[in-house]
């Protein structure tokens, strides 16, 4: 695990977007380079913007988990299901650990949001409701995943999908 | 021959995983150990063991699994919220062949609708073999699918149709059925024009107003699509699936290629649909319409509704063909009828514009083009010698109508016009009496006035 970098790349505008509580992916690899997905929740940036931090349900992280432990490499992509926008970063693991109260709390207020952005679309809130429940069916504890973020893409679908930004 | 371990979840049995009503995600990794993750508007399951992904751009995903075969992708099943874990490796592309049409077909469909067609192309099918498929959770359980029995619903719904008469009765106990039996509350029915190049919607139930006469064109829009290749066009979430679409759109406007992009065509329809589920009418091959059925919920119609469908449309168009075609062999009844009631005192004013063939009862537009040609005659004859009865095969032959020859359209004319008056006018109707036979019914006075 490396300390953050100098170059803090999540300008004001690419905070507010990741912010805004749209759906949350990381993805891993192993040393095989064979991936892993898992949902995200309650990403926050820290104040220096050199940091960035996202909870996993503990259940089902298990392989994602060792992926950072054995080469920290990951992606994080954030879309807005109204609009379909999107943004990933690529970044390196800093460190996991329990997830702390002040994390907890930017999972349920992503959670909310998120839950407000479906219903825009017709996704009834129970389902939505389900969707973390039951990724915390066996066991409730969130795992916080710390990480720097390397680069920064527009993930929007179309023609420039995956360009600097 | 080693066969491969069975899955943990059986993909048949999360198959609403991929109708495309809950966004997917994939991960990627690149040669050099780069995760890469992005999200995809539906994962299709082509088997028990495959999955395709459209490949439209070329992007990140795309390179990396040139590179190394691995990808995973979560779905997401409707209804129970449940996770799923898909370990794929790729295998090919596909630029031809079923799939490919079947996806090109829908993707196309959208693109039409969203004004992107020059954009939104399918350029593949990344086919990948699915090696292990677990819930997210493995503490929630798989939710089988259940089978849809619909057996005794179809056998109604064509007794229903075999007690009809005429095209008019068939249409309108068709789309009832759909509602009683199926639960497809709204519906409707569109014929292509002489031309094959225009589809209007005849017939359309659980809409108000209902519609009729409305007009797409053949080759745009979803129903277009349909129409024009005569496939099935099935869409389970048209906000994401527009989302998308405009996303794109506006990267392409940002870009400063907004030339490229042609108008969004609005969806006819409910205000609010999510569900869209569109099969050609065809019989032997020719197309008599498209049917339509539309839901303001997501995932209405799933891939075993759509089989279902695909049976009452094929018997539909079957019915339609045979009613088309009915009048040329029944008895033809003398053209002179019963004289006409007395009309009333009270009186209105009928105009004809020549140059394009509109009917202004009072001042207020009623229809155009050869629905409006066929009513002036009707009235012509009506308001000159009295006549108010006719039959359908008088109609055809009438040189002065300049029907196309094409037998089929006169009865799907008729019955938009039908449909016209009984929406428009109070007091001219025109009643179906009988197989092949036509009653004008006028309760005022006309002026008939032609105009260039």
């Amino acid at each position: 695990m490396q300390p953050a970098g100098p170059a803090p790349l999540l300008t004001p505008d690419v905070q507010t977007f990741l912010e805004r509580g749209g759906s949350l992916m990381v993805g891993t690899r192993d040393a095989d380079l064979v991936p892993e997905l898992i949902r995200a929740w309650g990403l926050r940036i820290s104040r220096d913007r050199k940091s960035v931090s996202v909870c996993v349900a503990s259940a089902g992280s298990a392989r994602t988990l060792a992926n950072l432990r054995d080469n920290g490499r990951l992606a994080v992509t954030c879309a807005l299901p109204l609009n379909s926008n999107a943004i990933q970063l690529w970044g390196r693991c800093l460190g996991t650990s329990k997830a702390t109260r002040e994390d907890l709390s930017a999972v349920g207020t992503h959670r909310d949001a998120f839950a407000r952005m479906n219903e825009g679309l017709g996704v009834p809130r129970p389902f939505i409701e389900a969707l973390w429940q039951r990724e915390l069916a066996g066991s409730p504890a969130m795992v916080r995943i710390r990480f720097v973020a390397e680069q920064v893409f527009n993930q929007t679908p179309g023609p420039d999908a995956g360009s600097k930004l | 021959m080693n066969a491969r371990p069975a899955l943990t979840v059986p993909l048949d049995s999360i198959a609403s995983c991929f109708e495309g009503i809950a966004p997917s995600s994939i991960c990627s990794c690149s040669r050099d150990g780069l995760p890469n993750v992005t999200y995809l508007s539906i994962v299709h399951r082509l088997d028990e063991a495959h999955v395709g992904l459209s490949f439209q751009f070329f992007n990140k995903t795309r390179k990396n699994i040139q590179e190394n075969p691995h990808a995973q992708v979560i779905v997401v099943q409707p209804g129970t919220a449940n996770q799923y874990r898909l370990d794929l490796q790729y295998l090919r592309t596909e630029t031809d062949g079923a799939v490919f049409d079947r996806m090109n077909t829908r993707l196309t469909a959208i693109a039409s609708q969203t004004g992107m067609s020059q954009v939104f192309r399918l350029r593949g099918v990344d086919v990948y073999e699915v090696l292990e498929c677990r819930p997210v959770n493995v503490d929630t359980a798989a939710d089988l699918a259940g089978r849809l029995e619909s057996m005794r619903e179809l056998e109604s719904f064509t007794e229903r149709l075999d007690a009809c008469e005429d095209l008019d009765a068939l249409l309108g106990t068709a789309l009832e059925a759909l509602a009683d039996l199926f639960g497809h509350r709204h519906s409707f029915v569109m014929f292509p024009d002489e031309e094959g190049t225009r589809l209007y919607t005849g017939a359309s139930c659980g809409f108000e107003p209902s519609g009729v006469g409305s007009e797409v064109t053949v080759g745009e829009g979803m129903l277009g699509i349909a129409a024009e290749r005569r496939s099935v066009v099935r869409v389970t979430n048209i906000p994401v699936d527009m989302g998308v679409a405009r996303a794109v759109r506006s990267e392409i406007e940002r870009r400063g290629e907004g030339s490229i992009l042609d108008k969004e065509i609005p969806l006819p329809g409910l205000a609010d649909v999510r569900s869209q589920l569109v099969l050609p009418l065809l019989f032997r091959s020719r197309l008599l319409g498209v049917l339509c059925l539309q839901s303001a919920e997501r995932g209405r119609f799933l891939e075993a509704d759509e089989r279902v469908m695909q049976i009452v449309a094929r018997h539909l168009a079957a019915s339609m063909a045979n009613m088309m075609r009915t009048d040329s062999v029944r008895p033809i009844v003398a053209a002179l009828g019963p004289e006409p009631e007395a009309p009333a005192a009270s009186q209105a004013v009928i105009k004809h514009y020549q140059s394009d063939d509109s009917i202004f009862i009072d001042d207020a537009y009623l229809t155009k083009g050869i629905p409006g040609r066929l009513l002036w005659k009707l009235l012509q004859a009506y308001v000159g010698s009295g006549r108010a009865a006719f039959t359908n095969k008088e109609i055809r032959l009438d040189a002065g109508i300049g029907l196309p020859d094409i037998k089929d359209n006169l009865e799907t004319r008729l019955i938009l016009l039908r449909r016209r008056l009984e929406e428009r006018c109070e007091f001219v109707k025109l009643i179906h009496a009988g197989r092949g036979q036509l009653r004008l019914e006028v309760r005022r006075r006309l002026t008939l006035e032609q105009l260039p």
